[in-house]
């Protein structure tokens, strides 16, 4: 990937994931009322606690891709949490667009994924 | 809200591009410069620095700062009256500020620095938001 472009995805989805974190924050009753009934009986805590960590998860994952720092690794557990919450949530008018942002968060990764150096002995 | 998921934005753009300086300015890198050459030599004067302070650092710490408060008006901590105050009067010195710096790389160092001019542009920007959100 272009070296600008790749920029303008880690900082796009950057401000996507501590937006996000930060309406959580606002109303956790609110978003927990996505999640599918099995997925909420299998939470060990409330609702409310579980939706305030996940907004902690958004943030910290949104300000490590705004600094630059450990791109692959943040962008890897962006991926994987999005897929979770595709998976609790269900596909609906409201988290359609998060398999766009699945999509772009992939790209990320595998672009910032640390390349194998090649050993000359 | 619109104004201040706008501010946040900004903010975090800001943060992004005063980050890519700085790792620059500690590495000691030229940094990119995606329109015209005179980043360097905009970047090294010696109008970089407030009170041994560099710029980075000081237009770093105001686009946290913002985009911390209006994360709490978001989410409504108190006291949002204290956030909204201080969001106001840090977009006002750092409007100033860049006006400064602007007529600084216009009419004393003669080059144009794109991420200086960026970061001019999204301070007056936010400055925008705030007056048209006072007056709506």
């Amino acid at each position: 990937m272009n070296k600008t472009s790749f920029h303008i995805l880690r900082v796009g989805l950057a401000i996507t994931f501590l937006w996000i974190g930060i309406l959580i924050f606002k109303q956790p009753e609110a978003w927990g009322g996505y999640l599918q009934p099995w997925a909420a009986g299998l939470l060990p805590i409330p609702i409310k606690e579980a939706m305030i960590g996940t907004a902690v998860l958004d943030i910290l994952i949104g300000a490590f891709l705004l600094f630059d720092f450990f791109v692959w690794f943040v962008a890897l557990l962006g991926a994987i949490h999005l897929i979770i919450i595709l998976t609790v949530s269900g596909i609906t008018d409201i988290t359609v667009r998060d398999i766009g942002i699945l999509a772009a968060i992939i790209a990320l990764v595998i672009d910032s994924f640390p390349k194998q150096q090649n050993e000359s002995s | 809200m619109t104004s201040f998921a706008l501010l946040f934005t900004l903010a975090s753009i800001g943060i992004s591009e005063t980050v890519y300086l700085i790792r620059k300015r500690i590495a000691s890198e030229k940094p990119i410069c995606p329109i015209g050459d005179g980043c360097e030599t905009v970047l090294t004067s010696k109008y970089n620095k407030i009170f041994n302070i560099p710029n980075d650092i000081l237009g770093l710490s105001a686009y946290i700062t913002i985009s911390i408060f209006a994360a709490f008006l978001v989410i409504g901590v108190a006291p949002t009256f204290l956030w909204s105050f201080v969001i106001k009067i840090l977009i006002g010195i750092a409007s100033i500020m860049s006006f400064i710096f602007t007529y600084l790389q216009w009419r004393v160092i003669r080059a144009w620095c794109f991420w200086c001019l960026m970061s001019a542009f999204t301070i007056w920007l936010m400055g925008i938001i705030i007056l048209i959100s006072g007056l709506i």
